[in-house]
Order: structure tokens, then C-alpha cells, then sequence
């Protein structure tokens, strides 16, 4: 059965929240179709505010929202909002206000092309001081991460993809800001990834284990900000080599924040796995996901190399 | 026409004698600091005393009172006024001011967020205050709250695309508890407004994106005080009063200038300006 849409999830969360928040406003750029806020706009008419194509002045009205008691959530595509507002972001980061950047079409969004990829956000909000950067990495780890952020005072983003993930928990999956979430333990290798990037990781790790005689751990990191260094370094110590892999540039990424706080303790080898410097281009997200060597064949080709195993 | 909070001529001239003194610790912090900007401190600090002291509904001994109105200082490098302002109403030590820009000053450069000084929000990117101006006014609609939301925005500022994506979202909403009030002293910092970015007609493009417009000339006081108190008996669409100010006003060698957009006075500068100001205190009938 094909796993429902993460932006559904979303639009169903808000509406459920919002009959218990009357604070709870939700701003869309136009696009509340496609970020299923409409759900919300449909519900709460009067606490839904389509501002237009204009995600400066979104993101700046909801700056006043929240100076104002109020919780505004603001949606839209993850790279015109991160990418056209940002300096907005940025006086949301700086004055610690309350707001939830919640945006869909994250990563690679396929067919709209190059133009609309994300593939630059978590750069954008990472470098942003106060800003919670979370990655859910299937609907019962969003509707955790959605619980955490509404219920904590604080600027979040958080970045939904266009279509939907493998779902990798189960149901008593606690979220915890910051803290790694290990889903399989192993002595040898370790493949750290946020969103898909986790699913990816376990297919891999599947295919190859018992062949190859290697054990290897998978951490999921869904808090690309803040990360427990603590926690995650005693996670990775003594592994012969580590892997990230994201959905995302690899310049300036998730996975050089990891290398940094990583081989900042002890050095180990880290291989990053994303995309290479590139806008990429229209196609099916499958494609796409090829062309940008992300697929489990890549990953199995780094474990070996990483691991110097012959084949 | 207007209920006028009209001004005696005994009580304008203890007004404007405050407005000096006002400019005087303008340029002395300045001075201190060997920084910052006097031209546009100097054009609008009347504004913000009035708006202070005879306009908003503001509590000095509780700036988060509930029903208070919201002030925004867009040009948030006109941060030297609003200090000074903050300080003769009480809310700020006189001595602090004079920490203005200095390492660990509550002071910095920019207006940083304190809900204590009732500094709502950081400014100082300029183009961000009217869009958070919007977002105050939706949310006052939302409580059914009756206090207004004024935002100070400079004239070279205008230049900035996000005001007018405000400017539209405002007049969408028919926010008739938002008040704009652009400090039209005609210069900018690499020179006149007009040259770097045309932006007349202004009153027009306002009027055209759904605004009442009100003109005032900025250095009557009772011109002022009716330019607000017309502004507020206009309902279901948002107001922007443009105050035809003097960029450096009353400092002879500042008026009308570039030049101390956003350069402190040396020691000879100060020293003549604070002169100037005095003597202009002691001349007022």
C-alpha cells in the first residue's frame, strides 16, 4: 500500500491541533493546495492567511503574528520560502520568535525541474542561530517532530518532500530534539541519514550484510539542529568508517555539519553521499534519485570502498 | 473636523525646547559613539517624541500593557532618535544613552529586541517593518483588540519590493489599525531619493495600492498631531501619513545632506551643532 503523502500528514495535523490552539494562525504563499494548509484554511477560515505570492511579506507578517502572542505557522514550497525570505527567517532566528517554518516540495521535487528543487534549504536555515532544523523521515516521525515543535516555544523548519516516505518506525517511536535514533546496531560501518536517506540506508545495508560478512549501523539524525554531540560521537566511536547521506547539496550539507562535529573529537574517514554541486533537472523522482547517485548501488560501492572490500 | 489635541503656543514651545534637547543628546551619543547615523535621526525624532507623549496609548512604567500601541521603527538606523525618546519618557537611564554602539550596550546600532524598553522587534534590514506591521494589525483583528499599529519607514526605504507586498497585503486585509508614517526628507544615502530611485508620485502609488494617503508638513507640531488624529477616524483601509521632514533638520551643516546620512560629527561638528541648537532653543518665542 503506498505510504500517505508527508504533506498530508501535515495538513491533517494542523487540523487537528488547531481545534485545541486558538493562537494557531497558518499563512500559505498561494500554494495551499499543494502544502495541503487548505485543510486548515478550509476548517479555520479566519486564522488562515493566503498572502499571495510573496513569501518575504509572508514570512515578515508572521514575524508580526508572533511578536503578537500568536503561533503562526508558514508554509509554502521549502525553496522559494527558504530561499526568498530568508533574511525574514533570519529576524525570526535573531529575536528567538515563535514561529514553525513548514514547507513541502523539499529535496528533489522530480518533474517541475531544476528551478524547483531544494536542495540548498538546510544549508540556508542550518547556519541560522536559534533555528530548530528538523527532517522527518516518514509520517510517524513527522506527526512526533509536528508534537515537539508546536508544543515548544521557538523558531523550527521543518522540511516536508512533495510525495511520500517508507515508513522505517513504529508506532512507539519517540522523537528527541537533538538526540541520534538508531534504527540497527553494527561494529563496522555506520550510514547517518535524515529522511529518506534513512530508508535508503537500510535497503542497502539489507542487500549486502550477510554477503559481504560486515555489520553496520544506521542512525537516523532527524535534528540536523540541534545535534547532542555527545550522544552522537558515542554512537559512531570505533567505527572503521562513516557514511552520510542526504537528499541535499553536499556542500555546506547535513553531512559537512556531521564531518564537523565528528572529526572535531577523533579523525575517521566520513564519506558524504548527495548531490554534487548541481541544480539537477526535470524527470520522475526516481531518475532523479539515479542521476544523483542517490540509490542503494552507490551506497553498497562506497561500503566496500570505505571498508576495502574487493569484489 | 478633527477632535484635535491642539497645542497652546506656551505648551509648543516647551515642546520644540524638549525636541532640541532631544537632538542634542541625538548627536552626542553619536558623537561618543564615532558612528552612526545623524541625518535620519535628526529628520524624525519629533515623530517619535509626539508619538510617545501625545499619541499612542503607551504606559512608561508597563510597555507590555496589553492594549498598547505598537510602534515599529523600520529605519531602524534612526535608533539614536528612539533612544533618546525612550530615555525622556523614562525607560532608559539618560547615562546609558551614552553607551550607544559600544560593546555589551543594550544600545547597539540597530534596535535590538527588549520587551523592557518596549522595543517590540530588531530592525534595522531595511523593507521588513510594514510586512511585521501587517502581522500585528491581522492578530489585533483577531483579539478584537481597538490599539493601533504605527510603522516608521524612511523614504529611501520605499525602494525595498517587500514594502509594497505589504503595502498590497494591508490594503487586501482593510487593516484600518495600520498606520505608516514614511519620514520624506529626500535624501538617501549615495544621494537624493529622486535620483537613486525615483519614487514620485508617492502619494499616488500608495493611493493606487488602496491606501488613504494624509500629507503633512513635519515641522508644525499641530500639524503633526492632526496628521494622527485624522488618521485614526479613517476605517476599513490602512493609512500612511507622509511627514515632509528635513534630513540633518536644524543642525545647519547637516540639513538637506548626504553627507551625515551615516557619519558622526568630529569634535569641531559636535561642538558647533550643539551651538547651533541652543541658540535656537533660546530664540524660541
Amino acid at each position: 500500500m503506498e505510504e500517505k503523502l508527508l504533506r498530508d500528514t501535515f495538513g491533517d495535523y494542523l487540523v487537528k491541533v488547531g481545534k485545541n490552539n486558538a493562537d494557531l494562525v497558518v499563512l500559505d504563499a498561494d500554494l495551499s493546495t499543494s502544502t495541503r494548509t487548505n485543510k486548515f484554511a478550509n476548517e479555520f477560515p479566519h486564522r488562515f492567511f493566503n498572502m499571495g505570492i510573496a513569501e518575504q511579506n509572508m514570512v515578515g507578517v508572521a514575524l508580526g503574528f508572533a511578536i503578537s502572542g500568536k503561533v503562526p505557522v508558514v508554509s509554502g514550497f521549502s525553496i522559494f520560502t527558504t530561499g526568498r525570505a530568508w533574511e525574514f527567517i533570519r529576524l525570526a532566528s535573531h529575536d528567538n520568535l515563535n514561529i514553525k517554518f513548514i514547507t513541502t516540495h523539499a529535496g528533489i521535487v522530480g518533474e517541475d525541474g531544476s528551478t524547483h528543487h531544494a536542495l540548498e534549504d538546510l544549508s540556508l536555515m542550518s547556519v541560522l542561530p536559534n533555528l530548530n532544523v528538523l527532517v522527518p523521515s516518514d509520517n510517524i516521525e513527522l506527526n512526533e517532530i509536528l508534537d515537539y515543535a508546536l508544543k515548544s516555544h521557538g523558531p523550527f523548519y521543518i522540511r516536508l518532500p512533495r510525495g511520500s516516505f517508507p515508513k522505517i518506525h513504529n508506532q512507539d517511536y519517540n522523537f528527541t530534539l537533538g538526540k541520534p535514533d538508531i534504527l540497527k546496531e553494527g561494529n563496522d560501518i555506520c550510514l547517518i541519514a535524515a529522511g529518506y536517506g534513512n530508508f535508503l540506508a537500510l535497503e542497502s545495508i539489507s542487500k549486502i550484510e550477510k554477503e559481504l560478512n560486515i555489520s553496520a549501523k544506521v542512525i537516523n539524525l532527524p535534528s540536523i539542529k540541534p545535534i547532542d554531540k555527545e550522544a552522537l560521537i558515542k554512537e559512531v566511536n570505533d567505527m572503521k568508517a562513516i557514511i552520510v547521506i542526504e537528499e541535499h547539496n553536499v556542500y555546506c550539507g547535513f553531512g559537512s555539519i556531521i564531518t564537523r562535529i565528528i572529526t572535531e573529537v577523533y579523525p575517521i574517514k566520513i564519506k558524504c553521499i548527495g548531490v554534487e554541486n548541481s541544480f539537477g533537472s526535470s524527470g520522475n523522482r526516481e531518475d532523479l534519485l539515479n542521476f544523483f547517485n542517490l540509490n542503494t548501488e552507490k551506497i553498497i560501492e562506497e561500503i566496500k570502498l570505505m571498508l576495502k572490500i574487493n569484489v | 473636523m478633527y477632535d484635535l489635541v491642539k497645542i497652546s503656543k506656551e505648551d509648543e514651545k516647551q515642546i520644540l525646547g524638549e525636541i532640541i534637547e532631544l537632538k542634542k543628546d541625538i548627536l552626542k551619543m553619536l558623537y561618543q559613539a564615532q558612528s552612526g547615523h545623524p541625518g535620519g535621526s535628526l529628520s524624525c525624532v519629533n515623530i517619535i517624541f509626539l508619538l510617545y507623549t501625545k499619541i499612542m496609548r503607551f504606559k512608561k512604567d508597563n510597555p507590555l500593557w496589553k492594549k498598547r500601541d505598537i510602534f515599529i521603527l523600520s529605519k531602524g538606523h534612526a535608533a539614536p532618535a528612539l533612544y533618546a525618546v525612550l530615555s525622556k519618557i523614562g525607560l532608559i537611564d539618560r547615562q546609558e544613552l551614552f553607551t550607544l554602539r559600544k560593546f555589551g550596550s543594550d544600545l547597539q546600532g540597530h534596535p535590538v529586541k527588549n520587551p523592557k524598553l518596549g522595543i517590540e522587534i530588531s530592525t534595522g534590514s531595511l523593507g521588513m517593518g510594514l510586512s511585521i506591521g501587517v502581522g500585528c494589525a491581522l492578530a489585533s483583528k483577531i483579539d478584537k483588540k481597538q490599539n493601533l499599529i504605527y510603522v516608521l519607514i524612511g523614504d529611501g526605504e520605499l525602494n525595498e519590493g517587500a514594502i509594497w507586498e505589504a503595502a498590497m497585503a494591508a490594503s487586501h486585509y482593510k487593516l484600518d489599525n495600520l498606520i505608516a508614517i514614511v519620514d520624506r526628507n529626500g535624501i538617501q544615502i549615495d544621494g537624493s531619493t529622486e535620483e537613486i530611485m525615483a519614487l514620485e508620485p508617492l502619494a499616488e502609488k500608495w493611493k493606487a495600492f488602496g491606501w488613504e494617503v494624509i500629507e503633512v508638513d513635519g515641522s508644525n507640531l499641530n500639524d503633526i498631531i492632526q496628521g494622527f488624529e485624522k488618521s485614526k477616524k479613517i476605517l476599513r483601509k490602512p493609512k500612511v501619513i507622509i511627514f515632509y521632514l528635513i534630513k540633518g533638520s536644524e543642525v545647519s551643516f547637516m540639513e538637506h545632506t548626504r553627507k551625515f546620512h551615516g557619519r558622526a560629527p568630529n569634535k569641531e561638528e559636535y561642538e558647533t551643532a550643539i551651538i547651533e541648537l541652543e541658540k535656537i532653543k533660546k530664540d524660541l518665542v
